[in-house]
C-alpha cells in the first residue's frame, strides 16, 4: 500500500483537506496510507480521516524553524519509507519542501493546482510564467516525491476518500532536533482583517483603473455582503494590502460574484479566478482580457460607476427599510 | 561587509503575446511567437538594489553579483557591473544552452551550482529574490542555502539597515495576517519580495558607456566540478512533459454602457441573483 506523508503548517489548517484530495488525486481507486504530521496542534479533529496523525511535541522546536522542520519530516521518511509527501505551498512550506527534497535526494513539484491521471501516468500541473502557462510534470525516480500544493486548488470530497471512518494511530514526534535555525522571532504586528477574501462569496475588486477611488469599493463590497480584493497592480503601489491580491502570485479565489473594476484581466490575474460562478467587468476598455470572460461588461469610467450603483442600492435599501 | 546577489534574468512574460503550446521540456524555453524581453527577475532586482543601498552608505561594503544561465544573458551582467556592483559573475554552460530539451534544468541543479561558486567566496549574507517570474516556486533561495548549510528567510519586505552587519540582521516578513520581525544570524540567505519596494539607482551617464566586458567573469560548470552527469543528479527525477497556454472559457457577455440603462441592468442583475 502507498503512504503518504502529509505535513500540516499549523497557520494554515484549512489548507490540510486540499492536502488529501491531491493524495487522493495521486492514487487514485489505489488504497493508500495517510499521515498527517502537525506541529503545535493536536490534530484531533482529524482523526478517523488520517491513518496516522504525528504530533510533533510542543516546544520542540519554533514553528517558524525550516530547517528543524525539515529535518523531523526526514526522520519520519527513514521510519516510515513514505512514496509521497505533501506541503502546503504557505511561506514555511516553501522554504521546507526544498530543503527536504535535497535531502532526500528526492523529485520536486512546486505549487502543484492539479493531478491528473491518464492510464498508467499521472501528470502534476503547475502554473509558470506567471500563470500564462501550466506545466504537465511527470515523475519517474525513487520514491518519494515531493509535492508542495498551492492552497485552495483543491476541494476535498470526504466520501471519495479511501481514509473516511479510518482508526487513527496517534503517536509522539519528541526527539530533539539536528538542527535548528538561528533564527529569533522579535515581534508580531497584526494587520488588522476580519475575514480572508476567499470565505467570500462576494468580491469587488480593484486595478489600476480604480486606484484614485479604491477606499470607494469598501462601502460597495459591503452593500453586496462581500469584500474587497485588488490585482497585483495595486498591491505593487502599496495602495492595498497583499492579503487580498488575487492572482498567481496571490489568492486563488472562487466567489459567486467577482466584481472587476478597472481591471485589465493579465494572465496572472486571471490564474488567481477558479469557478467564479458570475462576472461583472467595468472597464473603458472593453476588449480588456477580464472582459472577455465577464457575464456583464460595463464600459466606462469606475469611479461614474460606482457612485450610481450606490445610489441605486442605497435607494432600494431605504425603500426596504421603508416598507 | 561582504554580500553576494544571486540573481537571474528571466523572460518578460508581461512582454510575451503568444505562447505556442509545445512540450519544450525546459522551462526557460519559453516558444512564443517572438523572443520575449529578458529582464532582471523583479524580486532579485530588489534584493540588489538593497545591497547597493548598503554599499552607498558603507564604503567598505563589496557587492558580488552571481547568476546561472545562459551566455545571452551576458549583457546585462555587463550592465550591472555599471551600476556598479564590484564583481560580476555568469555561470554558464549546457545546461543553459538556448534549445536545450533535456528537462534536466531544474532548481535542483541551480541551487548547486550556485552553492558550488559562493562555497568558495567570502561573504557575510546572500541575498536573493523569493520567486521568480517565469518558475515562481521560490525553491532555488531554499536549496542555495540548504547546500550551504544556513538558514533562510522568504517573503522579506524591509530589512533594517541599522541592524544590518556581519553579525545578524533584523527584517521584516509579511503574511496574510501580520507583519512578523525575525533577526536572524549571518551568514544567511534573505530572500526579499518586490513589496519591499527598493530601486536600482540609475545608471551614471559616464558608467553607460564604460567597457566592462573583461570585468564579467564567466564560468562553466564543468569549472566548478560539475561533470555532465551531475546535472540529473538531485530533483531530476521531475520532467516537465507538455506545457499548455492557460486558457479560459469565454463567456457570451453582454456590454452596457455607463450609463441609466447600463446601471439598470447591473443593478436588476445583482437584485435578481440575490446578492442584494
Amino acid at each position: 500500500m502507498k503512504r503518504t506523508c502529509i505535513f500540516q503548517d499549523t497557520e494554515r489548517m484549512g489548507n490540510t483537506t486540499g492536502l488529501l484530495e491531491a493524495a487522493r488525486r495521486l492514487y487514485g481507486e489505489e488504497a493508500f496510507d495517510t499521515c498527517g504530521v502537525f506541529l503545535d496542534d493536536p490534530g484531533d479533529h482529524f482523526h478517523g480521516i488520517f491513518s496516522h496523525v504525528v504530533r510533533v511535541t510542543e516546544g520542540l522546536m519554533d514553528r517558524w524553524d525550516a530547517r528543524a522542520m525539515t529535518g523531523v519530516l526526514e526522520k519520519l521518511h527513514q521510519q516510515h519509507d513514505f512514496d509521497s509527501i505533501l506541503i502546503p505551498a504557505t511561506t514555511l512550506g516553501k522554504m521546507i519542501a526544498p530543503r527536504l527534497a535535497r535531502r532526500l535526494q528526492a523529485g520536486l513539484v512546486s505549487g502543484v493546482t492539479d493531478i491528473l491521471r491518464q492510464k498508467d501516468s499521472i501528470e502534476i500541473i503547475r502554473p509558470a510564467c506567471s500563470g500564462r502557462i501550466l506545466e504537465g510534470i511527470r515523475f519517474s525516480g525513487p520514491a518519494p516525491v515531493i509535492l508542495s500544493i498551492r492552497p485552495n486548488a483543491f476541494d476535498y470530497t470526504p466520501d471519495a476518500s479511501p481514509g473516511g471512518g479510518l482508526q487513527t494511530n496517534v503517536s509522539e514526534y519528541s526527539a530533539p532536533a539536528t538542527a535548528r535555525s538561528a533564527v529569533k522571532q522579535l515581534h508580531v504586528e497584526k494587520i488588522k482583517q476580519t475575514r480572508d477574501i476567499r470565505d467570500y462569496e462576494v468580491l469587488v475588486s480593484g486595478g489600476g483603473g480604480v486606484k484614485e477611488r479604491f477606499s470607494d469599493l469598501y462601502p460597495l463590497a459591503a452593500a453586496l455582503n462581500g469584500t474587497v480584493s485588488a490585482s497585483r497592480k495595486l498591491v505593487d503601489q502599496g495602495i492595498a494590502p497583499r492579503a487580498i491580491q488575487v492572482g498567481q502570485s496571490g489568492k486563488t479565489v472562487s466567489p459567486k460574484l467577482y466584481m472587476a473594476l478597472g481591471i485589465h484581466g493579465s494572465m496572472q490575474h486571471l490564474a488567481g479566478l477558479r469557478q467564479v460562478d458570475t462576472i461583472i467587468s467595468v472597464n473603458t476598455a472593453s476588449h480588456a482580457p477580464i472582459c472577455s470572460l465577464s457575464d456583464i461588461v460595463v464600459q466606462g469610467d469606475t469611479g461614474e460607476f460606482i457612485d450610481r450603483l450606490m445610489e441605486k442600492i442605497m435607494i432600494h435599501k431605504l425603500n426596504n427599510k421603508d416598507s | 561587509m561582504k554580500i553576494i546577489c544571486a540573481v537571474k534574468f528571466v523572460p518578460d512574460v508581461d512582454s510575451v503575446v503568444n505562447i505556442v503550446g509545445t512540450a519544450t521540456g525546459d522551462p526557460e524555453t519559453i516558444r512564443t511567437g517572438r523572443h520575449p524581453r529578458m529582464i532582471l527577475n523583479p524580486d532579485d532586482a530588489c534584493s540588489l538594489a538593497f545591497a547597493l543601498q548598503v554599499k552607498a552608505g558603507n564604503p567598505g561594503c563589496s557587492v558580488e553579483v552571481v547568476s546561472a544561465g545562459p551566455l545571452s544573458v551576458r549583457p546585462h551582467m555587463e550592465d550591472l557591473l555599471r551600476l556598479p556592483v564590484d564583481r560580476a559573475t555568469l555561470i554558464s554552460g549546457r545546461f543553459f544552452d538556448e534549445g536545450n530539451s533535456s528537462g534536466r534544468h531544474n532548481s535542483s541543479v541551480t541551487g548547486d551550482l550556485l552553492a558550488g561558486y559562493i562555497a568558495d567566496r567570502p561573504y557575510d549574507c546572500l541575498l536573493t529574490g523569493t520567486q521568480t517570474l517565469d518558475g515562481g516556486s521560490a525553491s532555488v533561495p531554499v536549496q542555495l542555502a540548504e547546500a550551504l548549510g544556513l538558514d533562510q528567510m522568504l517573503g522579506i519586505i524591509r530589512v533594517d539597515p541599522h541592524r544590518f552587519d556581519t553579525r545578524r540582521a533584523v527584517f521584516e516578513v509579511a503574511d496574510d495576517t501580520r507583519i512578523t520581525t525575525y533577526e536572524m544570524v549571518m551568514p544567511c540567505v534573505l530572500s526579499l519580495t518586490r513589496e519591499s519596494g527598493y530601486k536600482l539607482p540609475y545608471v551614471k551617464l559616464t558608467d553607460m558607456r564604460r567597457d566592462v566586458s573583461d570585468d564579467l567573469t564567466v564560468i562553466t560548470a564543468e569549472e566548478l566540478g560539475f561533470s555532465e552527469g551531475e546535472e540529473g543528479r538531485t530533483g531530476s527525477f521531475t520532467r516537465v512533459m507538455n506545457i499548455y497556454p492557460k486558457t479560459y472559457d469565454e463567456k457570451d457577455r453582454h456590454i452596457v454602457q455607463n450609463d441609466e440603462a447600463g446601471i439598470t441592468e447591473v443593478f436588476d442583475f445583482l437584485k435578481a441573483e440575490g446578492f442584494l
